[in-house]
């Protein structure tokens, strides 16, 4: 274990550098992810003024505010290149040189990639989540920050990470077999976005489609973290949640190690 | 220590018929064909053995080194490195191998080359003593020092190539594949890289596999070379042995004072031999005619020309392997 630990942490450290030399491009990017936080806040807020009620369907116009901001950020602390990077090695034949090197693709890439969100967790997320809770104390009055709801908070935003990893380390291994992933990763990004409820609530849809759309992992991914953080979720339904994300994360590694496995065997690596 | 026992590499191609229509039917109904790339090949390296592999562009070289590497598995056949097979326990096998594809890097673009290194001593779990030695030693040899810290997007070819070898190295693997470790580099850092692999495989016994096509890297590393020809093998044993079975041509070189002679002369027809026994390369000043010593001998070529054309500089070699290995790419060697 230890060496286990030994060896992919130095994948993080080098991941880290790596985020530090493209530090410009990563806080242009941040920006951009701010800006759009509040183009949905001055949305939602002109839906709430239009429908004269102070309570939409549960959510009061402060949970809504914290909704935005949060499954945002929790979009971005569980993003993943994994697809894109995966595809891209595959399909300038660079893979090669992670096969040669006594180490799993999947951890490697995974422990590299942490590297990056050191830099996000510190320099947006740590941020974000201070500027939300201000915010929550000026309109509420009173402090709303719980400790036991942030901690299970963490948990479940490792269970979305890793979820969407594999997520997308499925789709990254589909390259093998298509060796064109484009039209896919697309495809991929809008399934997600729609079943995740980063695009709307899920609260909002009608019962029936709801209640498919929170069985499958999508629905984890972004929606699960940000009502746990809220303190929507209680009791039963927060140990049903956890246990589903922890589900849906054993079946996509289950998953991604047996396309890989099958990769591995048909697997024609392109280039000289 | 290594053994390859008819070992075949097939591909499946689609082939897109040209223009819409092709371009519909192949979107239902895909047709394949099937490229042998490696075809049949068995050899054996005993250990500490440098072993050249040669053979033209496309002819399945590389298909081959990633085979014994564990990145491909064959068609057919069967590969044993060190007690094991490369495809099956991936990890466990490449923890004792190491590999430089000369067309790629291993090195972690964006960072500086020391991090690399230190990564990779976790990866293999290289303790810090023997990693110092190590690195001391392929810092003397490879003379990393003067980039070591730099990025490794910012070194130039022939150093990245330099990094890359001692990367490859920094475990002491017992297996070393090389594909093309000297492609695009200058006639220095090809030295350096030649140092550095004799070296390694005197101290450490490393056995090593090496392709290229730069036929100066086998004179100078290899006593063995297995050439190989669409997917086929051609000719598998001592460089000393090729030359004397296939290099039985002499050339002379020289140049000359007077053009107008050298016209004249017709050189198949006044030795009496076959066109292919004696051939005429014209570059700017100099002239070389490669001929049959065993049908030609050189004395006679020479009071031959000194007869007949007033010459300025004569020098008569053996011909190079470069020569010879054309011969047998374009399968024309007469003298077997
Ligand atoms: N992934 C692949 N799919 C289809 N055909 C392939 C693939 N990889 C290699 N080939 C074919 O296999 C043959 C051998 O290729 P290989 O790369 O082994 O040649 P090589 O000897 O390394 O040549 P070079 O000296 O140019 O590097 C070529 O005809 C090539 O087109
Ligand atoms: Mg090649």
């Amino acid at each position: 274990m230890r060496k286990f630990f030994r060896i992919y942490q130095s994948f993080t450290k080098a991941g880290v550098e790596n985020a530090m030399a493209y530090r410009t491009s990563f806080l242009c990017f941040a920006l951009g992810e701010s800006l759009y936080c509040f183009v949905m806040y001055f949305i939602w807020k002109a839906i709430f003024l239009s429908s004269g009620d102070s309570s939409f369907l549960g959510f009061s116009m402060t949970d809504m505010t914290v909704y935005v901001f949060l499954s945002n950020l929790v979009g971005f602390l569980i993003s993943t290149d994994s697809t894109d990077n995966l595809a891209e090695e595959i399909h300038d034949g660079s893979i090669i040189m992670r096969m040669i090197k006594p180490v799993n693709i999947d951890y490697s890439i995974l422990a590299f990639e942490l590297g990056n969100k050191v830099m996000v967790i510190t320099c947006i997320f740590l941020p974000v989540m201070v500027g939300v809770e201000i915010y929550r104390y000026v309109t509420l009055g009173y402090v709303a920050f719980q400790l036991g709801n942030f901690l299970l908070f963490v948990v479940s935003v490792i269970f979305s990470y890793l979820l969407s990893f594999y997520l997308n380390l499925i789709f990254g291994y589909l390259a093998f077999f298509l060796l064109n992933i484009w039209g896919f990763s697309i495809l991929k990004s809008s399934i997600i976005n729609f079943f995740s409820g980063a695009l709307i609530p899920l609260a909002f849809f009608p019962g029936a489609v709801r209640l498919v759309f929170e069985q499958l992992p999508f629905a984890s991914l972004v929606y699960v973290p940000t009502m746990i953080y809220m303190g929507k979720y209680t009791g039963e339904e927060l140990a049903f949640a956890l246990g589903k994300q922890i589900f849906w994360l054993l079946a996509f590694v289950g998953i991604s190690r047996f396309i890989w496995s099958l990769a591995q065997k048909r697997l024609a690596v392109q280039g000289g | 220590m290594i053994y390859v026992d008819n070992v075949t590499k097939e591909f499946k191609k689609v082939v897109k018929e040209s223009g819409l229509k092709g371009s519909i039917s192949s979107l239902f109904c895909r047709t394949y064909q099937t490229v042998r790339a490696v075809d049949d090949i068995s050899f054996h390296v005993p250990k500490g053995e440098i072993l050249g592999f040669i053979g033209a562009n496309g002819a399945g070289k590389s298909t081959t080194i990633k085979m014994l590497t564990g990145i491909l598995t064959p068609t057919s056949g069967k590969v044993k490195i060190n007690g094991q097979v490369p495809y099956k326990n991936r990890k466990k096998y490449v923890q004792e191998i190491g590999v430089v594809f000369g067309q790629r890097t291993q090195l972690w673009w964006d960072l500086p080359l020391t991090e690399t290194f230190s990564v990779l001593q976790q990866i293999y779990q290289v303790e810090e003593q023997e990693f110092q030695k190590r690195m001391a030693f392929l810092n003397q040899v490879l003379e990393l020092e003067e980039f070591i810290k730099s990025p490794v997007r910012t070194l130039s070819l022939g150093q990245r190539m330099r990094a890359d070898l001692a990367a490859s190295m920094i475990h002491n693997p017992k297996v070393l594949f090389l594909d093309e470790p000297t492609i695009g580099l200058d006639v220095a850092v090809k030295n350096n890289i030649r140092k550095a692999i004799t070296e390694i495989n005197q101290q450490e016994q490393t056995t090593i596999i090496l392709t290229t096509h730069d036929l100066n890297d086998i004179e100078s590393l290899c006593k063995r070379i297995v050439m190989i020809d669409k997917g086929k093998i051609m000719y598998d044993g001592s460089l000393t042995e090729m030359k004397s079975k296939f290099g039985k041509y002499r050339e002379v070189n020289f140049s000359l004072e007077q053009e107008a002679e050298f016209e004249k002369l017709s050189f198949a027809a006044d030795f009496q031999v076959e066109k292919e026994d004696i051939k005429v390369n014209r570059s700017k000043e100099k002239i070389t005619v490669t001929f049959h010593a065993g049908k030609i001998s050189v004395q006679s070529m020479l009071s031959y020309l000194l007869k007949r054309v007033q010459i300025k500089d004569i020098s008569v070699n053996d011909v190079n392997i470069e020569e010879i290995v054309c011969r047998m790419y374009g399968k024309e060697v007469t003298g077997a």
